[in-house]
């Protein structure tokens, strides 16, 4: 395994909107969580996560709400919204319409 | 609902921002934990494991930064900052703070009230329905038209939706036991239509109470209602009695209209058709032939200006066949049935004061612009030679990282924080000396109301010109402050950049330019005023007493004058149909018996009593004055002044021969019995008047009278005893006596308040002037203490020192004048016309001016030189 990759620019919200998609999570899950099913490929820089998180709440997409963790500390867990999901969906079909046509250029010999 | 939402978050993140900020703590701490314990968990030590988790994590200060910044409302926080550090540092430099705000309260203050009387007086509207859609009528600049034409205009209702026709009034309504004058209007029926007005209580008056033989019925102001009534809707159907006569009260009109005349209140409005049995003296007003009503009228819908001109001139010609009175000269009902009306705006009412008021207050505008010009220059000054001090300060932030737009915008902040101060407390200011400027106003028998509280036209405009002027004086100085990169500034005793001293040096003398130019303003306008006070009207104002008697009519006085004797402090006493300088006048043609009367009037008329003209102290150069024999038996006489018998008997002596004459449209023959000298009778600038003075007793018909008492001893006595005998004498309306000199006063009004105003701004300006000069070589001498330490040290004597001061601020102020001469000989052709009896270019007045500007200059400038010579070479030299 090489150097971890840098995110490639504005993939991150959509791999936090893919994250908390299926269950609330609290931040350092979300890094975790996106370390892990990429096989450590994808090294988000755990900070930088909650700038992004933030700004996903402020439009609204994900929301937040302070819960006890199973060690019994409070924590903020982020879960999408239904307008999350919309956008979710959009970013998704961009992502895939996008890698195609980079594995079609790079793919044809 | 995502937006409402995102709403809800945004207000959340600006007013629970404290507690959000230390959720985000929480939320990045528990991160941070999280981290460290999952660390430790795979086998470090716990100062490893924290040491590692904050890497992987990166800098919490800087994130956080960014995280807030997704909040929105950075630019809020940010003015916050800014406007607390400013706060800081001005109450770290207090002496400071105080001059700068002072400096500009004045100059925000001056514009303040300056604004807040053109808006009075010019631009607000009168709180009426759409007064932009008021016109005001006038033919050229005759904005008075009859009553018959108002009710003729009235009827062309596919011209106009409404006619108002309205002049001022003053009642003598009864109150409480006493007779007491009221100011207010008498209008047409169409009035209150007009104008869209409903009432708060009763009803307005209508185009019925605007009927010959209709009952007499008042309208009364909301002010009226509540000083009066207590506003108890009771009041309608009461009766009140007005010049004797009873007059019910149908309605109170809307809070806040007081009447369209702007500048005086109505309180009490009656129809026109009721004035004859109000005041039977004035019934000819009612008539064809007087032109006293000024035309409110609202254009029909949908008529444009244009169209409504055109219809108006197309039916006008059958007006004025109607309306115009039968015995006027043909050539003159040609010229009137001829003329085209014009409309003018008249959404914000009529006042004569507008004419006379318009050009002094432009030229006020002007004055109290400099002086926020003045002003400002202190403020850069004090500004600049503080960023001296501060550089060390700036150039720290800039080498730590401060972007160069950060510091701007800090300096931005702090004086715009500076001139908001300093427009608060110039609102204050103004709110004072807009109550000063109505006094001056109101010290002729003219009553001026205005309301002058803030409103948002002011206040918009004082924030403005704060908000402008902290970034007109605090950006040079701001640019300045950052223009060198940090390293230079670092360094020790850098001093002061050429750039900065001339920038400050020009200041100065723009300083001493501009207030050359407000001083000589000053001294022509007091100078034109000492002119108008010095000058021999043809009378002597002091001593004298006046009573006007207005609706008191002829046959009266007789008895009257025979109390008058009696009182005690008279020395004579006298009866006239006008005063001079009343504000009235009365002309009629006049010629010598043989030739052919004109139709123009060529002559001013006065009727006058037995010793009017030693009462007036008017000296007599011929013949004689009349006397009790020239009554209504006699053969008429008549008394002419010099600039008449210069006209019509040159080189002839008068006294004796025969003048025919009209008066109030009658042929008479008038035999000459005297000859007086001028008098200024219609204004004290304009040349006296060709006069002819008839016998008051040998008029027929309705005059206003005045008696005239000449008295020695203490004025107010005299006039106090004066009132106690004639007021039961006259039941119908209270008797004011008033001095004489007060009248001739009222007429230098104008100039008087340009005098005032002029002086006070003068001495403003001048003395920012001084402080801004002060300042320079204050700070000057301060950042050279080394130096003449230096100098001290090698010998050099203290007279020398001061000299060098004193020289180097003598080529300010010489540069200011030079700078300052072409400008105020320019500005003062501008005022020509406000000037008497001087030129503009008057050679003592610029030469006072300038030398008054040099001294006070070097008086400022020789504290700072003084400072410099008591320098002690060894504290000198051992500063730093």
């Amino acid at each position: 395994m090489g150097k971890p990759s840098d995110l490639v620019q504005g993939t991150l919200d959509l791999l936090i909107l893919k994250t908390v998609s299926l269950e609330p999570k609290h931040g350092w899950a979300i890094a975790k969580r996106i370390q892990q099913v990429s096989g450590e490929v994808l090294q988000v820089q755990q900070g930088s996560l909650y700038p992004a998180l933030h700004r996903l709440e402020q439009k609204a997409w994900i929301k937040a709400k302070w819960k006890e963790t199973e060690t019994g500390r409070q924590a903020k867990f982020y879960s999408l919204t239904a307008a999350g999901r919309g956008q979710l969906e959009k970013e998704a079909a961009n992502w895939s319409r996008l890698s195609e046509a980079i594995n079609l250029v790079v793919e044809t010999t | 609902m995502a937006w409402a939402w995102r709403f809800w978050l945004r207000l959340q993140t600006l007013f629970r921002r404290d507690q959000i900020v230390h959720r985000l703590d929480d939320e990045i701490q528990f991160h941070l934990d999280q981290q460290i314990s999952e660390n430790i968990a795979a086998g470090m030590s716990l100062e490893e494991a924290r040491y590692t988790a904050q890497r992987t994590f990166g800098n919490p200060t800087f994130l956080k930064e960014k995280t807030r910044d997704t909040w929105g409302w950075r630019w809020l926080e940010n003015l916050y900052e800014d406007l607390r550090y400013g706060l800081r540092m001005l109450c770290k430099s207090p002496g400071f703070t105080a001059t700068a705000v002072l400096s500009l309260a004045l100059g925000i203050g001056a514009n303040t009230a300056s604004c807040s009387w053109m808006d009075a007086l010019m631009l607000r509207w009168l709180p009426v329905r759409d007064p932009q859609n008021l016109v005001l009528l006038h033919i050229q600049s005759d904005f008075s038209f009859s009553y018959p034409i108002v009710r003729a205009l009235a009827e062309q209702r596919d011209i106009f939706e409404g006619v108002a026709g309205f002049s001022g009034w003053v009642f003598n309504a009864d109150s409480r036991g006493s007779i007491v004058a009221v100011q207010g209007t008498v209008a047409t029926g169409g009035y209150y239509e007009t104008l869209g007005l409903n009432p708060t209580v009763g009803r307005l008056l209508t185009e019925e109470d605007d009927q010959l033989g209709a009952p007499l019925v008042a309208v009364i102001s909301y002010g009226y209602w509540e000083r009066q009534f207590a506003r108890d809707t009771g009041v309608v159907g009461h009766t009140f009695r007005l010049n004797g006569v009873p007059v019910e009260i149908v309605g109170v009109s809307p809070r806040g209209f007081e009447g369209s005349n702007v500048g005086s209140i109505a309180d009490i409005t009656m129809a026109v058709a009721a004035v004859p049995r109000v005041d039977p003296s004035s019934a000819s007003l009612v008539g064809a032939g007087n032109f006293w009503l000024r035309v409110l009228a609202r254009p029909k819908t949908g008529v444009p200006i244009a169209e409504a001109k055109a219809r108006l001139a197309s039916v006008w010609p059958a007006i004025a066949e109607r309306t115009i009175p039968a015995d006027w000269p043909a050539d003159r009902r040609k010229a009137m049935a001829d003329a085209t009306f014009e409309f003018a705006a008249g959404g914000t009412g009529h006042t004569h004061l507008r004419e006379v008021f318009w050009k002094p207050l432009v030229v006020l505008m002007a004055v109290v612009a400099l002086v926020l010009l003045i002003a400002c220059a202190n403020v850069a000054n004090l500004l600049l030679a503080r960023a001296t001090t501060r550089q060390r300060e700036i150039a720290v932030r800039l080498a730590i990282g401060a972007g160069r737009g950060r510091i701007l915008r800090q300096l931005l902040t702090e004086s715009v924080l500076l001139s908001l101060i300093g427009a608060i407390f110039g609102i204050g200011l103004a709110w004072v000396s807009s109550r000063f400027l109505v006094a001056i106003l109101s010290s002729g028998s003219m009553q001026v109301v205005f309301d002058l509280t803030p409103n948002w036209h002011v206040i918009g405009f004082t924030s403005t010109v704060a908000i402008g002027t902290g970034i007109l004086f605090g950006l040079a100085p701001a640019f300045q402050a950052t223009a060198a990169g940090p390293s230079s500034m670092l360094k020790e005793n850098a001093g002061m950049s050429s750039f900065r001293s001339r920038l400050l040096s020009s200041l100065v003398s723009t300083q001493v330019a501009l207030s050359l130019l407000l001083v000589i303003g000053a001294g022509l306008f007091v100078r034109t005023l000492q002119n108008l006070k010095n000058l021999d009207p043809g009378f002597k104002r002091e001593g004298v007493l006046l009573v006007n008697l207005e609706g008191r009519r002829i046959g009266v006085p007789k008895d009257l004058l025979d109390a008058l004797q009696s009182v005690p402090g008279v020395i004579s006493a006298s009866v006239s149909t006008h005063t001079p300088l009343n504000g009235s006048t009365w002309s009629e043609p006049a010629v010598p018996k043989g030739q052919v009367i004109p139709e123009r009037d060529n002559a001013y008329f006065i009727g006058a009593g037995p010793g009017f003209f030693e009462t007036l102290r008017t000296p007599l150069l011929s013949g004689r004055e009349f006397t009790e024999r020239d009554s209504a038996n006699d053969p008429a006489v008549a008394v002419i002044n010099e600039a008449y018998a210069r006209r019509y008997f040159p080189n002839q002596n008068p006294v004796g021969q025969q003048l025919s004459a009209f008066v109030r449209g009658e042929r008479e023959d008038l035999e000459i019995v005297g000859l007086v000298s001028n008098s200024k009778l219609a204004g004290l600038r304009a040349a006296p008047p060709p006069t002819v003075y008839v016998s008051y007793f040998q008029l027929t018909g309705n005059f206003p009278t005045t008696l005239d008492i000449r008295a020695s001893g203490s004025l107010p006595q005299v006039a106090a005893a004066i009132q106690k005998e004639l007021q039961p004498k006259l039941p119908d309306a209270p008797v004011e006596v008033r001095a004489f000199s007060e009248q001739v006063n009222a007429a230098m009004v104008q100039e008087r308040m340009m005098a005032t105003l002029a002086s006070g701004f003068g001495a403003l300006a001048l003395m920012l002037a001084c402080l801004g000069l002060y300042g320079l070589l204050d700070y000057t001498v301060a950042r050279r203490t080394k130096e003449m330490g230096i100098r001290m040290a090698l010998g050099a004597r203290p007279g020398r020192l001061i000299r060098m001061v004193v020289r180097g601020a003598a080529q300010l102020v010489v540069l200011g004048i030079a700078l300052g001469l072409p400008a105020a000989w320019a500005a003062s052709q501008w005022v020509k016309s406000m000037l008497f009896g001087l030129t503009p270019a008057d050679p003592a007045t610029i030469a006072g001016s300038a030398l008054l500007l040099a001294i006070a200059a070097l008086l400022a400038a020789y504290v700072p030189a003084r400072r410099a010579a008591k320098v002690d070479p060894m504290v000198a030299l051992r500063w730093e």
